[in-house]
């Protein structure tokens, strides 16, 4: 383990835009695109697919030096692996993870898919595997199991895909899969396993986490510090290490104030109730307003890029390491980090290498 | 007739912003955390190079509804017809404007490149034919043609280029270049020849641009001088039975508010040395033209306003010519809309950083573009005039 850090950007599998709720780039809301003119030459038309909007924000992330890219599992959205394929593929260095629920398909069929896939892009897969989703989505997405049984069944899944993975001859009797005399034969064999991120608070979710999480994600709302105290327990436990992440919305400018003003500007787009900019937690700097102005819900960090820096020192000092850092438009504002945010990580960054 | 719009792609890297004029993407700076293409990655240099960021404000440029982009060449710039070649295959309808001085390169060897680029492109090569500004750099190229005879060359050049298109055998006899039983091979020959946009405010310029302009392309100036600008080339194609549409390069900068945009320059401004400021040394009729517009020194960035939104500093901000509109994306567009009135048929628009203003102006200000019903209404139109002296208004 490093405690160089790890940046990724999450990718919106549902469109993007300038505004918050606008999503006029990408093809998911086309009523809000707004025309040309008539009188202006568009070449557009039929010359574009879906793709190329999520190939600008991969080649952003590329570009701009971030660590990976998340593409979120989102049963409303675009189709997380072959979104990520597609990103890998156009991509040198760029890590990518993919995010799916065990329902999806069989260990088995997933570690296929994703053993093709790392041969494919020199190993940079990721996994996210999302357990504990919504009831009603999983009940539409086919799934209707509930409670701990999800964990159990998570367990047997990251078991059985290790198991196909690393073992010729695999066989495996559970509750969920059964395998016989299965296992990966070269050039599909051999290869590293993708490294898996999992999420959660329960007591559940942190046990399958000490045993197959390579990374265990966090958001700002919860409580960070007891959640890597408890893992580290329960991975000791189990003879592994794992690494931490947090998922933080940021809005970083040139100076505190700049933050700010567009932080105002965006809440008020929403606005028109009138009411006012909440102020940050005076405890632990994070601002709980993103909800109104970004995709994601939780609290993040606004202010100047050294403000927001020293947000991120903050969490570096309790061990998390890696940081899915949300920001829209994702293009822009990803140029903007990698420019601007990353280069005040390089001392930790050199020195890891 | 539609309106093209254009977005430049530098070719001596970009800046963040305009608040400092420092270059942080391509090679043109050294490479450190923070920097792109190359940029730095475990302590390393990640592997990419400036074209791949020109790769992508290309990209940028044709999603957000640009029909291509101009490739300037200066001797610190990457070269344009690498650069198209580069990125031919990487793009989909973006065309090349490939700007170029003719006299570096042979008309028929430009003529090869260009039929190849066309058949690699599917037809989206356009010709900036510029003819130089003289002094130093002029002769970092090995050119010491001077003013007036380089816009005789250009005119040759364009002759034989035009000559040579289409198959041979084509012979000519000229001051500059001789070529006997020349031809572009088959299937090389005719290929769409490559729109001309013809630079250059002298008279030797405007006489030359007569003959092989497709589009007359301008700096911005204030309007009225551009449309007297524009009058006199009409004048002289006329004469010549030819009739070229206009096009202008501007700089943009366009924010939700008008506060907002000048705020931008504001901050810029806080670096500007006037003192350390000098023209180029050279014979450029048109950056004499575009500096006589200004009293020398200013004190304030506003006094550079020329007219409402059209500000003439923008070269202190970073490399280039130094007009452009700055206001809200309301204005902006207005002004857009005034210059489509007196005759202007295309646009190449610019605004720094080139990949994230691209998807601005695109998203913002294009759309609000209303054209015609003001071209029809401007006291400044050719159109007005025409309908006018037919006496069908
Ligand atoms: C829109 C535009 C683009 C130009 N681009 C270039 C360029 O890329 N490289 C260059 O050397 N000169 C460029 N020039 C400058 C011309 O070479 C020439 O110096 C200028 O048009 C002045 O010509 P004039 O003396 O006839 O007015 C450009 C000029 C204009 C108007």
């Amino acid at each position: 383990m490093t405690d160089s850090p790890d940046f990724l950007i999450p990718v919106p599998t549902r469109g993007d835009g300038r505004d918050p709720l606008r999503r006029d780039r990408g093809d998911w809301q086309p009523a809000a695109r707004r025309p040309l003119p008539a009188l202006v030459t568009d070449l557009r038309p039929g010359a574009f697919g879906p793709f190329e909007h999520l190939a600008q924000i991969g080649r952003a992330a590329e570009i701009a030096g971030l660590g990976g890219a998340l593409v979120p599992f989102d049963p409303a959205g675009e189709e997380s692996l072959v979104v990520a394929a597609g990103l890998l593929r156009q991509s040198r260095h760029l890590r990518v993870v993919a995010g799916f629920h065990p329902g999806i398909a069989t260990p088995v069929y997933a570690a296929k898919f994703s053993a093709s896939l790392q041969r494919f892009v020199d190993n940079r897969l990721g996994w996210q595997v999302d357990i504990g989703l919504d009831p009603a989505i999983a009940r539409s997405q086919g799934d209707f199991l509930q409670g701990a049984d999800r964990y159990a069944r998570a367990e047997e899944f990251l078991t059985v895909a290790r198991g196909v993975w690393n073992e010729e001859g695999y066989t495996y009797e559970g509750r969920f899969y059964q395998v016989l005399a299965g296992g990966f034969q070269p050039p599909n064999s051999g290869l590293p396993f993708p490294r898996v991120y999992l999420t959660g608070t329960s007591s559940d979710a942190l046990a399958v986490s000490a045993r197959h999480a390579d990374v265990h994600l966090f958001t700002g709302d919860q409580d960070v510090a007891a959640g890597i105290a408890e893992l580290g327990a329960r991975s000791a436990e189990a003879g592994r290490r794992l690494e931490y992440g947090l998922r933080l919305p940021v809005l970083a400018r040139d100076d505190d104030d700049e933050a700010w003003d567009e932080a105002r500007r965006l809440w008020n787009i929403i606005g028109g109730t009138g009411d006012g900019l909440p102020d940050p937690d005076p405890r632990t700097g994070l601002w709980h307003g993103f909800g109104r102005i970004a995709d994601s819900a939780k609290p993040g960090l606004v202010g100047s890029y050294e403000t927001v820096a020293a947000g991120i020192r903050g969490y570096l000092d309790q061990g998390v390491t890696t940081f899915v850092l949300e920001a829209r438009p994702h293009i822009e504002e990803t140029y903007r980090l990698g420019e601007r945010l990353l280069p005040l990580f390089a001392k930790e960054i050199e020195h890891a290498h | 007739m539609p309106i093209d719009i254009y977005w430049r792609i530098g070719t001596h890297g970009d800046q963040q912003s305009l608040r400092r004029r420092v270059s942080s993407r391509g090679e043109w700076a050294p490479v450190v955390p923070g920097s792109l293409t190359p940029g730095v990655r475990d302590g390393r240099r990640d592997g990419y190079s400036y074209v791949d960021h020109m790769a992508d404000v290309a990209r940028a440029s044709e999603s957000s509804g640009f029909v291509g982009g101009l490739l300037p060449s200066f001797p610190f710039t990457d070269d344009p017809w690498a650069a198209a070649a580069a990125l031919a295959r990487e793009t989909t309808t973006y065309r090349f404007m490939i700007a170029y001085q003719p006299g570096f390169l042979h008309p028929v060897q430009a003529a090869r490149m260009s039929a190849s680029l066309q058949r690699v492109t599917g037809g989206r090569v356009v010709y900036n034919i510029i003819s130089g500004g003289g002094g130093p750099a002029q002769l970092w190229w090995g050119d010491r043609v001077d003013h007036d005879d380089r816009y005789a060359r250009t005119s040759e050049f364009l002759d034989v280029l035009k000559g040579v298109w289409n198959g041979g055998p084509f012979d000519y006899e000229g001051r500059f270049y001789q070529v006997e039983g020349a031809g572009l091979p088959e299937p090389l020959a005719r290929q769409p020849f490559p729109e001309i946009y013809f630079s250059g405010s002298s008279k030797a310029a405007i006489e030359a641009a007569g003959r092989h302009a497709d589009y007359y392309l301008s700096w911005l100036e204030p309007f009225p001088e551009l449309a007297a600008k524009f009058v006199q080339v009409r004048e002289h194609s006329a004469a010549l039975g030819r009739a070229p549409k206009f096009a202008v390069r501007i700089d943009v900068l366009a924010r939700e508010t008008e506060e907002a945009a000048w705020d931008e320059i504001r901050r810029g401004w806080t670096h500007v040395d006037q003192a350390a400021l000098r023209s180029p040394d050279g014979d450029s009729v048109g950056w004499l033209r575009s500096q006589s517009f200004v009293s020398w020194p200013v004190r304030d960035y506003r006094e550079l306003e020329v007219s409402p939104n059209v500000w003439s500093g923008f070269h202190l901000l970073r490399g280039g010519p130094a007009f452009g509109l700055v206001g809200s994306y309301e204005q902006v567009a207005e002004r857009l809309d005034e210059l489509i009135g007196i005759g202007v048929d295309a646009f190449i628009l610019a605004g720094v950083p080139h990949l994230e203003e691209a998807y601005r102006v695109g998203e913002e200000v294009l759309p609000l573009l209303r054209g015609h019903d003001i071209r029809q209404a401007s006291p400044l139109s050719p159109h007005t005039s025409l309908s006018v002296a037919k006496g069908t208004i």
